[in-house]
């Protein structure tokens, strides 16, 4: 491995990066826990500022040994749980990749930040807003450079639950809070998936280092099999679909939309629906390793992208219509991989995310101009009439009602997983009441009540 | 007694005066100060043990109970009870400091300091008998909360569970204490009815449905400070894991995965916080005892750091809901109750204690998960994945309680000069909680390193009984499994 620079300016140069939106984000959380939050001012001055320096940081190490080597380098900086074996280490895998989408993600980042210090002036929720955008920031980071599986489910979890925080951020409306419920529903699939293929990886390659899959080289994913390398595969692809949207999962995107405008630029437009196309592009040694795995996430990137494709055509608000038409890009991106154009594909990334920051941020202005989302987005013959490719009516009008109902996904969802859940569970729980009743057959009415003194 | 015995003396002296001083004529809110003194004083004290060389390693030994498993050292401090002390102090902190105004009286007050006296009794012995004694009085003490009429059924529910299990533990202790019991079927039997009581006792399925009965319908305080210590696992831990079986601890092992499973899938689509708080706690409860049941040492110490956040977490979770409770009546999950901008700390702890029971990043909890699921992988796959689904699942119940609880429109008040925020003594304890588990998550070594020692320690045990042909009849050499 080559290395353009002293080590130690790298090393100190991604903790900078790293460290600076982890205590920007306990500074502000400590303030929000002891219910004395800073001023919007200091606020916004210390989120800028912060992630600025991260950015700084993080473009100069991208300068120096980006430009330089191109090789990965895994940067440690010690055990953190524990000093005996097994624990979690604090690693960094950095490479041109890594670093690029670090600063990628901490540029759109400070964009957002600064646009959002306006946008949300005297909003009741200003300073949670900061607190979740800086464990965003941190989640993404650790997302981009994570060198084992650990941070990089740390990194994964961040991003899940900031994201579904930032939806519910308007918190007296009980849609969003409902809709909030529906993404973490989804990112916890995604987050157990991602944990099951790190158990697996643990179990069958015996490491957790990600060195071993996505540093490339000739060594890697050799230790696996081509049934567990796909079976590995599989999960992360779950994984990635579920944080990007991909089918069948597409259903969480609209109702995203909730949450305030910059964050859903930030989110659904640029940076975390992108989470898992990067989390792909890392995993792309591994993926060579299981055609199998590989055709499916082309099969997936290619539905997904005709069915946002259809349905951005027909969203009544302009928010659900960016939402998809970001979705039809994840989907192309998806496929690119899969193909194995990996330059292609992250600069495809990139150049979306940055447009589609633009278009979501401009969102706000397009709504006030027209003053109400239909005028924004047209009327609804209109928007049928975009489906004059199809001769006959008949068909025009099933495409329509499908898009319409966004592919019937929710309804879906709703008949087989979460109906049958709730079945199954309140089963289980009225054999638990009826085991108790068999053991004592007298249930006094008064008992089900509970008691004031409850020291 | 040297100065340790003295200072341990001094710890155990604290409850007993806040037992003494309840039966005086004081106010209850001085008592209430008195207790919370005691806590703390308590509290700091027992966090010297683990950086006194002299304290940790005290023991008080007899010859006349040597007959007994574990019967020679009536107390002793080691490196699993130095960490489960402070715990204890920290419980009973919580309880006296958060209980509400309303809802506290002498009597509830010295029930506390005595559940507290039992529970650190129990973290200092390794006794069987000593334990079984402790563990009837603990039960007495629980059924004494549900004295009332009204909870009549929940008491004989309590009873009649609770009461299995106290038989059970002591026949079984009975059997293994019997002359020329050593690899015998009566050692085998004796040791399966030890591993019944604790299941009982920690909820584990298919012994399980008395504990959203008592959470739902009983009275939560009590049972908060009944569950969060786990006396369960420490049965497990002193009595079950250096003597069992490797068949055995599998068989307990994979109870304990299913009831995490299942508690918390129950958890999520309970009506009531108080039922889910309930299955919550059968969920955290099981992972504890999937990892302590598990025979490699770093799942091990990951199951000894999970205990401890699990029942800081789990503790502080279900007191968030009892100060609720105070201010709104019962808590019904289908609708959302609004109200995070009348209490943010309470929202804010609310949401990092469910999280820190989901083992989130940031906080203790995390660490002990992670432990649990790298040191068990290898010997047991299932139970990594296991582990996903559950916190995947408590995961949801938690964030879907906090939606319903603190998100929403919320409800007009009565009066309107009406202040429902939290008193300081009660936002300051869940202050100090959630920074204790975050803290401990973020800089977690040396609580860790020290569970690992106690891990590598009771492994140790238990490779010594093995290979003296103390365990049962089945059994393989540790080292050779892992």
């Amino acid at each position: 491995m080559t290395l353009g620079m002293p080590s130690v300016p790298l090393t100190v140069l991604v903790l900078v990066g790293v460290g600076s939106p982890a205590l920007l984000l306990m500074l502000l959380g400590a303030a929000s826990l002891i219910n004395r939050p800073l001023s919007e001012r200091w606020t916004g001055l210390l989120a800028g500022s912060s992630i600025s320096l991260a950015c700084g940081a993080l473009l100069l190490a991208f300068i120096v040994y980006g430009m330089t080597s191109t090789d990965s380098r895994l940067l440690s900086y010690g055990a953190w749980s524990t000093s005996h074996d097994g624990g979690i280490a604090i690693e960094f895998l950095v490479d041109r990749l890594s670093l690029a989408f670090a600063v990628l993600s901490t540029a759109i980042a400070g964009v957002v930040s600064a646009f959002s210090n306006r946008y949300l002036h005297r909003e009741s929720g200003y300073n949670r807003y900061f607190v979740l955008l800086a464990m965003f920031v941190l989640g993404m980071l650790l997302v981009a450079l994570a060198g084992n599986v650990a941070v990089l489910f740390i990194g994964w979890e961040l991003v899940g639950l900031s994201s579904a925080l930032l939806v519910a951020f308007f918190q007296e409306r009980p849609a969003a809070v409902s809709n909030a419920f529906r993404v973490i529903s989804v990112y916890r699939i995604s987050d157990a998936a991602l944990l099951s293929a790190a158990v697996l990886l643990r179990h069958l390659a015996g490491s957790g280092s990600l060195s071993l899959l996505f540093g490339g080289g000739a060594g890697s994913s050799a230790s696996l099999t081509t049934s567990n390398a796909t079976i590995i595969a599989m999960l992360l692809i779950v994984a990635v679909a579920c944080k990007s949207a991909l089918l069948p999962f597409s259903s969480w995107l609209p109702r995203a939309m909730e949450g305030p405008t910059p964050s859903s630029a930030v989110y659904y437009g640029s940076l975390s629906i992108h989470a898992g196309c990067f989390l792909l592009l890392r995993a792309a040694p591994l993926l060579e390793h299981a055609p199998a795995a590989r055709a499916l996430a082309g099969l997936l990137g290619i539905a997904t992208a005709v069915f946002a494709g259809i349905t951005t055509r027909v969203q009544s608000d302009v928010k659900s219509s960016l939402a998809y038409a970001s979705l039809t890009q994840v989907g192309l991106i998806v496929v690119e991989i899969a193909i194995g154009w990996y330059t292609i594909a992250f600069i495809h990334l990139a150049g979306h995310a940055c447009f589609r920051l633009l278009q979501f941020l401009s969102a706000p202005n397009v709504l006030h101009d027209l003053h109400g989302l239909e005028e924004a987005m047209g009327d609804r013959g209109g928007r049928e009439r975009r489906f004059a490719l199809l001769t006959s009516d008949r068909a025009r009008q099933r495409l329509f009602l499908i898009a319409l109902e966004r592919g019937f996904l929710d309804s879906l969802l709703d008949r087989v997983v979460v109906e049958t859940f709730n079945r199954g569970a309140r089963l289980l729980e009225s054999l638990d009441q009826r085991l108790c009743d068999l053991l004592l057959p007298t249930r006094p009415s008064a008992a089900l009540e509970g008691s004031d003194r409850d020291e | 007694m040297n100065d340790a015995g003295m200072w341990l003396a001094g710890i155990a002296a604290l409850p007993v005066l806040v037992i003494g001083v309840s039966f005086l004529r004081v106010e209850v809110e001085h008592l209430r100060r008195l207790a919370v003194a005691s806590a703390i004083a308590m509290l700091v004290a027992a966090l010297v043990i683990p950086l006194s060389p002299a304290v940790r390693n005290f023991s008080l030994h007899t010859s006349a109970l040597s007959w007994i498993p574990g019967g020679e050292d009536v107390v002793r401090v080691d490196g699993l009870s130095a960490a489960l002390l402070p715990f204890a102090a920290g419980l009973w902190l919580l309880t006296v400091a958060v209980t509400p105004r309303a809802s506290l009286d002498q009597r509830g007050l010295r029930r506390t300091a005595v559940t507290t006296l039992i529970t650190l009794a129990s973290f200092l012995t390794e006794s069987a008998v000593v334990l079984l004694v402790l563990s009837a009085a603990s039960v007495w003490t629980f059924l004494s909360a549900l004295a009332d009429p009204v909870h009549r059924y929940q008491r004989r529910v309590v009873a009649m569970y609770l009461g299995a299990s106290t038989l059970s533990f002591a026949i079984g202790v009975a059997l293994l204490v019997g002359p020329g019991v050593q690899n015998t079927a009566f050692e085998t039997t004796g040791m399966w009815l030890i591993v019944i009581a604790a299941l009982i006792r920690k909820g584990i399925v298919p012994f399980h449905a008395w504990v959203p009965e008592v959470f739902d319908h009983g009275r939560l305080g009590p049972a908060i400070l009944f569950n969060a210590p786990q006396l369960g696992a420490y049965m497990t831990v002193v009595l079950i894991v250096p003597r069992a079986s490797p068949e055995m601890l599998r068989a307990i092992a994979l109870l304990a995965l299913g009831t995490a499973v299942y508690g918390a899938a129950l958890a999520l689509v309970q009506r009531s916080a108080r039922r889910a708080c309930g299955y919550l706690f059968m969920s955290q409860s099981a992972l504890v005892m999937a990892g302590l049941d598990c025979t490699s040492v770093t799942a091990l110490a990951g199951g000894l750091l999970v205990w401890l956040s699990a029942g800081l977490a789990f503790a502080g979770l279900a007191r968030c809901v009892l100060v609720l409770e105070a201010r709104r009546g019962r808590l019904d999950l289908t609708t959302y109750h609004g109200g995070y901008d009348r209490m943010p700390v309470l929202a804010i702890t609310f949401l990092a204690m469910g999280l820190a029971c989901t083992g989130f990043p940031g906080t203790l909890g995390f660490v002990g998960q992670e432990l649990l699921v790298d040191g068990a992988v290898d010997v047991f796959p299932v139970m990594g994945f296991a582990v996903v689904i559950a916190s995947a699942l408590t995961g949801l119940a938690v964030l879907r309680m906090y939606f319903s609880l603190f998100c929403g429109r919320p409800e007009a008040l009565a009066h309107p000069g009406l202040r429902l925020g939290l008193r300081p003594r009660e936002a300051w304890t869940f202050v100090a909680l959630v920074t204790t588990l975050v803290g401990l998550g973020l800089a977690p070594r040396p609580l860790a390193d020290s569970r690992f020692e106690a891990s590598a320690e009771i492994l140790k045990l238990r490779q010594q009984r093995v290979s003296g042909g103390l365990a049962g009849s089945t059994t393989t050499p540790i080292m050779k499994r892992r």
